[in-house]
């Protein structure tokens, strides 16, 4: 499905990423107040480490591609310029690094 | 006719000017500082300033130019290639907006050329004459334009136009039974330039901000025009004819109200007034007394180019992922290139230094 409203683009995403994580929330809010161990809260800590491990490396993605295109055309009428440009394609690796760090405390979490 | 551009297209399609405004941004912090022009006005001969120039990007133009002889023509001539190879290379990494946008705006080169063309074979120049003073720089390329040029007559030229599709050739063809009846240049000249603003105007429109940006672009192009009008109408007799008749529509701030209003002051003094609460009032203000000195219209002239050409270069300080940028480093490129011609010609011809430095447009 092409959505080409951005508004849209939005609504469909929030709105995702809400019908993902509360129902995630709940249940492991439900599961801290009776004690017990429910097999569900399990898969909601794996959806919720998977969609902050996604969304960061692909935020990333987004970002680096930006940054290679115009690293690209710098990097053909400006060579000298090569090793600052590779600074600058490495800094969004921190964004899906900072989504690993979330995931894995998501998926430790008691 | 071929209108396909030269260089391979490397640039991106939609609206991705990442790629393109890198390129356009090394290509711009290429451009000559003040310092260099200083020192290549300072130079004996022309052979410094060609021995100069051999240490920069216009080598291999000058290389292959210079093959015919060290003269000022070829160094002339080699710069204008130069300058056309810029834009070419522009157009070819631009994406598909900005070279749709980059047709419209560079379509005045084309004007320019087929205005040149037209005064050519109206003074019965030779070909050779009328292509020297060419820039191949919008769709015709040099081949189309020397082509043109040996046409024998005026209308020979229109027709072949008009056999290429060119739209240049419509307003031609209309104005052609006028000018064979008069004998008037002008009628030729006004009727292109008029067509040319409107379709330009009409390619430019809607709510997009680079077409936005262009448009205002274009629109003071458009005023500048109008302005050097009025002002050349002022030492006019007009007899009966009606001034609002070379009035071209588009402009941003000069309507046609104004328009007739300025064409019908008896001075300078009075333009400005007029002119006072608009962007040009302040242009038009700093060279009233070098006018009053000299008498002569041109410091207007080139007061109001020296105006549209800081625009030009305002335009890319806004947006850094729009066409701004590119048109600003094209008209910059243009500027160097028309620096450089006027210094090369000035130390052929052993020129004062100061008298060179009035002559540069902006540095």
């Amino acid at each position: 499905m092409i959505i080409k409203n951005k508004l849209a683009k939005w609504m469909f995403g929030s709105t995702f990423l809400t019908a993902m994580f509360v129902p995630a929330m709940a249940l492991a809010e439900e599961a801290a107040t009776t004690g017990g161990t429910d097999y569900r809260v399990g898969v909601a800590k794996a959806i919720a480490a998977g969609a902050s491990m996604s969304i960061s490396a692909l935020s990333a993605g987004y970002a680096q591609s930006r940054i290679g295109a115009a690293g690209a055309g710098t990097l053909a009428e400006r060579p000298e310029a090569g090793t600052f440009l590779i600074v600058l394609q490495a800094l969004p690796e921190i964004i899906v690094l900072l989504g690993f760090v979330i995931a894995f405390m998501i998926g430790t979490a008691e | 006719m071929s209108t396909a551009v030269a260089t391979r297209r490397v640039g991106t399609g939609g609206r991705d000017y990442g790629y393109s405004n890198a390129r356009v941004r090394g290509m711009r912090s290429r451009l000559f500082k003040q310092a260099f022009l200083e020192d290549l006005m300072k130079s004996e001969d022309l052979a410094a300033v060609i021995q100069a120039l051999m240490q920069t990007e216009y080598r291999p133009d000058l290389e292959a130019r210079l093959l015919h002889g060290h003269t000022a023509a070829q160094v002339d001539l080699a710069l204008k290639d130069n300058m056309v190879r810029t834009f070419r290379k522009v157009m070819s990494l631009s994406n598909d907006e900005a070279q749709n946008l980059l047709t419209t705006l560079l379509g005045r080169w084309d004007l320019f050329n087929i205005k040149t063309i037209i005064r050519g074979k109206h003074m019965n120049l030779s070909s050779d004459e009328i292509v020297e003073s060419m820039v191949a720089a919008g769709q015709l390329e040099s081949v189309d334009l020397e082509e043109l040029s040996k046409q024998p007559t005026v209308k020979a030229v229109v027709d072949t136009l008009a056999t290429w599709g060119m739209p240049f050739a419509v307003p031609l063809r209309a104005a052609m039974p006028e000018y064979t009846e008069s004998g008037n240049l002008a009628v030729l000249e006004l009727a292109v330039d008029k067509y040319y603003f409107d379709w330009a105007s009409k390619r430019l429109r809607g709510r997009n901000q680079n077409k936005a940006l262009s448009r205002r672009f274009l629109g003071t192009q458009v005023d500048t025009i109008n302005l050097l009008t009025c002002i050349r109408l002022l030492n006019a007799d007009l007899g009966e004819e009606d001034p609002l008749r070379f009035f071209i529509p588009g402009g941003l701030k000069v309507d046609e109200a104004l328009f007739a209003d300025l064409a019908n002051k008896s001075d300078v003094d009075e333009v400005y007034e007029r002119l006072k609460r608009t962007p040009y009032g302040r242009p038009v203000e700093q060279v009233a007394v070098k006018y009053v000195e000299s008498g002569s219209v041109s410091v207007f002239e080139r007061a109001l180019e020296d105006y549209m050409m800081r625009q030009a270069f305002a335009v890319g300080r806004g947006e850094p992922l729009g066409v701004g940028i590119i048109v600003s480093y094209l008209w910059m490129k243009s500027n160097e290139v028309t620096n450089l011609r006027i210094i090369v010609k000035g130390v052929s011809v052993g020129m004062p230094e100061s008298r060179m430095r009035e002559e540069l447009i902006i540095v």
